[in-house]
């Protein structure tokens, strides 16, 4: 499969990369690991003719500790991340998340920021252009109607980042910088709610850098996937517990994971989130298995991590 | 659309080229440079049986583009043999039946050696944790697991 007629620049820092995106009045995306977007380029997914490569950017990698927060280089691959020892002795959500992230070949080369900012997916959509037209534009292809649900208003693509709820479970902030400068927000201000356009971030705004409270947490990552390889999540549950206080997030159904705090860890509040978790959840059917299915695993995986967590607790 | 020209040095021999930017490393390999043991197959990095090891790492050169690797580092299965002699892991391969119909068996084999280079004896779980990022159509997952541990005990 070729890559459509597209220009390449290889930006020197930040800003280089911000002015280049300017220049070029859209139609554009950055590039860093290329593990997701090349795949979709090929696909048509996206009409742009150029890509800005961020690689060389020095101060977009590596692993930092400042003023009590792990701060994560945006380009950053995945497999680093996961032998920091911080992360495995401080976040083992995030470990097991970025673990349980497609193969090792893939987190050698996708970077965090990536992960993050990956398009949402659906069975309709990631398909190539040929197969698309002969099914009709959806709303995610510009189109106005949904090939999965009739009469939908909206779309119903999923949000398949593994590291994204572990991120949230553990009150993750992020840095954007942009034209009109830079910015920190809760990393759950960037998701938009609306699966065709998934984020709040700006044009041509960059991902710099992913931020943790520096506190030792216990945590856990589970994803339902057909192949214990490759796959990305069918549903998610991260949970990350700390000072009594527990944080879950459940990823994969929809626009963005949900996240739900848990201020006290007794039977009754967790049998309370459970409740909410399969009120909020409603997957539809646009991927490989079913959304009753999916529905039901929410919950389970919710309870699994949350009794895997408090059992080493308790130890 | 201009060209862009690229340097990078691919099984120690120094290439320049003048490229497409929108140009994959696995054409640039394939179709300019007759490096024809890197395969293409689902073109969406899922299936490893184009990969190559870029200073050190195993990538998906379908999801590189040529531009991305100027200065750079490549080794392609081409570039495993010493003169006349095999890398442990394709006499393995070979000895231990690991090749069925070979279209995934140099992404395999790059993907052990840099297994091999960063755990020279790795546990079987290792293994097959390493070589799941490749897909073998022909399902002979145990032979290629088996080669792969007998070229780390050599």
């Amino acid at each position: 499969m070729i890559l459509p007629r597209l220009m390449y620049k290889k930006a020197k820092s930040i800003n280089d990369a911000i002015q280049l995106f300017q220049k070029n009045n859209g139609n554009t995306f950055y590039l860093a690991g290329g593990t997701d977007i090349v795949p979709q380029v090929k696909l048509r997914l996206h009409a742009i003719d150029m890509l800005i490569d961020l690689k060389a950017i020095k101060e977009l990698t590596g692993i930092s500790v400042r003023d009590g927060w792990l701060s994560i280089g945006a380009n950053t691959t995945l497999f680093e991340i996961k032998n920091h020892s911080q992360v495995r002795e401080y976040f083992p959500a995030l470990f097991q998340s970025l673990d349980a992230t497609s193969c090792e070949t893939l987190q050698m080369r996708g970077t965090i920021g990536g992960n993050i900012l990956q398009n949402t997916r659906c069975l309709f959509y990631n398909k190539s252009l040929e197969w698309r037209k002969a099914k009709g534009f959806c709303f995610k292809m510009g189109g106005e109607t949904c090939n999965v649900v009739p009469n939908a208003k909206a779309c119903f693509a999923n949000y398949c980042s593994d590291n994204a709820p572990s991120l949230l479970s553990l009150s993750a902030e992020v840095s954007l910088l942009g034209i009109n400068g830079g910015r920190r927000i809760k990393l759950e201000e960037i998701f938009s709610g609306n699966s065709k356009t998934p984020f709040t971030i700006l044009q041509g705004e960059i991902l710099t850098a992913i931020h943790i409270p520096l506190r030792k947490t216990k945590g856990a990552y589970e994803k339902l996937r057909v192949r214990d390889s490759i796959d990305y999540p069918l549903v998610s549950a991260a949970f990350t517990l700390e000072n009594g206080k527990g944080l879950l997030s459940i990823g994969a159904i929809g626009a963005r994971p949900f996240l739900y705090s848990l201020d006290n860890m007794n039977e009754n509040t967790v049998q309370d989130v459970m409740e909410r978790i399969y009120n909020d959840s409603k997957p539809v059917a646009n991927t490989i298995l079913p959304a009753s299915y999916r529905k039901k695993m929410a919950r389970i995986l919710a309870k699994r991590v949350i009794t895997n967590v408090l059992r080493e607790a308790h130890s | 659309m201009k060209t862009v020209k690229v340097k990078f040095t691919v099984n120690n021999d120094k290439v320049t080229l003048q490229v497409k930017p929108y140009e994959t490393l696995l054409e640039t390999l394939r179709e300019r440079l007759s490096l024809t043991g890197a395969k293409e197959a689902c073109s969406l990095g899922a299936c490893g049986a184009c990969t190559v090891i870029l200073n050190g790492i195993p990538v998906r050169s379908c999801l590189i583009l040529t531009p991305e690797v100027d200065g750079m580092k490549i080794t392609t299965i081409e570039g495993l043999k010493k003169g006349e002699k095999l890398h442990p892991l394709q006499k393995a391969f070979i000895e231990k039946g690991a090749v069925q119909c070979g279209f995934c068996t140099s992404g395999m084999i790059m993907t052990a050696k840099t297994l091999l280079d960063r755990n020279p004896k790795p546990k079987k779980e290792d293994i097959v944790r390493a070589i799941s990022s490749n897909t073998c159509r022909c399902t002979g997952y145990k032979k290629i697991v088996e080669a792969i541990e007998a070229a780390a005990t050599e």
